[in-house]
């Protein structure tokens, strides 16, 4: 999906979709199956497949206590999958461009920026993560759980660093509040057809649909 | 006990680097300019970049260590004890051999990059590798923690040691010369006389050897010694 505007509001509705019903989750599924590349480009498939595990876990622990198990499962399941696709889709610029075309240069053109510089570090954690597994590698260690708590510190105080370096390097650059940026969007008609059809999902999802059935009869 | 590059071709977008020989026991150095491929060489014979095509074979080499240019991607430990604990070493004998003056209770993220670099190669000399890729060790080093390492380097005896680098001042003793050009891993020899074909020698080399007093090495006391011969 090229048009940031579109695929940012399409996530927005399938994710409200997903979590409201089990229905809703099962039509955010076939979304995602027909508008999204699917696993072919997806990122971190370890980091996703983890969650998936971890979903399994406490839907397995849901259906074990008398819940519904299986509908906590496919609604995080479908959320998680959501959630890597515009992960997968996003590009550098997409939140600033599409937060100064809805909000303006003051206030879009800072929150834009604060999730761009969030997607920026959200990259960088994860490739630090890598490069500490390669170190404990080298260093002839298996990486396991107690290798999680210092790993933990490293990540939360090169995040820090980074964040401090960040600040300093906008207020040398003069950055004070807002900024000029023209937004630019390319979009081609399937585009269209997936938000419309995530707006279908999103629908589908809050009304209740066998209730209409039931009253037709 | 080598290290054979069988045609490699590793690739990052529309950069790539073919290459193609065998590395065997002795101090290697592998020269070129700043983005010339150096450090994803080194990460492919490491075994942790995979390459497009051909293969990295390493042959009787039970341990093997690369250091990266950033000491900072070493860290694992909290504090500086624990760090040179993840080695396997004991923190004293480290800082005395890196000549620090830290307290093992500090964090290894609030040293400055030279302490840290000082202190990461401290940890990577401390043992015997069969094989050593060393990617820009000398980078934050000031000149005389630069000679300590070459010194240290050229004591090596056994085992294969590779050096990336684009350094241009000190060198360790180096048994085979390398270069990276024109996206192409080039065997230049055995020095001295690859030092003739070396097209990024520093230029006190290149100098000497246009003046015919080819150094017959790059140890500062090679260069030395070549700069005060007076005949061949």
């Amino acid at each position: 999906m090229q048009d940031a505007r579109i695929r940012l509001a399409s996530a927005a509705l399938v994710s409200v979709a997903a979590f409201t019903s089990t229905w809703g989750a099962l039509a955010v599924f076939l979304w995602w199956l027909v508008f999204s590349p699917r696993l072919q480009r997806m990122k971190n498939r370890m980091v996703i497949l983890g969650m998936i595990v971890l979903i399994s876990a406490v839907a397995l622990l849901i259906w074990i206590s008398g819940g519904d198990g299986f509908s906590y499962f496919l609604r995080m399941g479908v959320i998680v999958l959501i959630g890597s696709w515009l992960y997968t889709e996003q590009e550098p610029g997409d939140f600033l461009s599409v937060s100064v075309w809805a909000l303006g240069r003051r206030t879009g053109f800072d929150l834009g920026m604060i999730g761009e510089c969030a997607m920026q570090h959200a990259e960088s954690l994860s490739r630090d993560l890598v490069r500490i597994q390669i170190a404990t590698k080298l260093k002839g260690e298996a990486w396991g759980v107690r290798n999680l708590v210092p790993a933990g510190f490293i990540l939360i105080h090169d995040a820090l660093v980074r964040a401090d370096d960040m600040s300093e390097i906008l207020a040398v650059r003069g950055y004070h509040k807002g900024g000029v940026l023209c937004p630019g969007f390319q979009r081609c008609h399937w585009d269209w057809v997936a938000g419309i059809c995530a707006i279908c999902a999103f629908f589908f999802a809050i009304i209740p649909v066998s209730e209409f059935f039931i009253l037709y009869q | 006990m080598k290290i054979v590059l069988n045609h490699l071709h590793v690739q990052r977008g529309a950069w790539s680097l073919v290459a193609h020989g065998t590395f065997e026991e002795g101090i290697h150095l592998v020269s070129g300019a700043v983005g010339s491929g150096k450090s994803t060489l080194a990460l492919a014979m490491a075994g942790l970049l995979t390459p497009v095509r051909g293969t990295v074979e390493r042959e009787d080499t039970k341990s093997l260590m690369l250091s990266t240019q950033f000491p900072e991607f070493h860290i694992t430990g909290l504090s500086v004890a624990d760090e040179c604990g993840s080695w396997g070493l004991d923190f004293k004998t480290v800082i005395r051999s890196a000549k620090l003056e830290i307290d093992g209770d500090a964090s290894p993220l609030t040293l400055s990059r030279g302490e840290l670099k000082r202190l990461h190669l401290a940890c990577v000399l401390a043992r015997q590798y069969d094989l050593l890729l060393l990617d820009e060790p000398f980078s934050s080093l000031d000149c005389t923690e630069k000679e300590r390492l070459c010194r240290e380097l050229s004591g090596r005896d056994s085992g294969i040691t590779i050096i990336f680098t684009h350094e241009q001042s000190i060198f360790p003793r180096v048994d085979q010369l390398w270069e990276i050009t024109g996206g192409e891993l080039c065997a230049l020899g055995r020095t001295p006389e690859s030092l003739t074909r070396w097209q990024h020698a520093p230029v006190l080399v290149k100098k000497l050897i246009a003046a015919g007093r080819c150094p017959r090495n790059l140890t500062p006391g090679d260069i030395r010694e070549a700069a005060c011969r007076t005949h061949e």
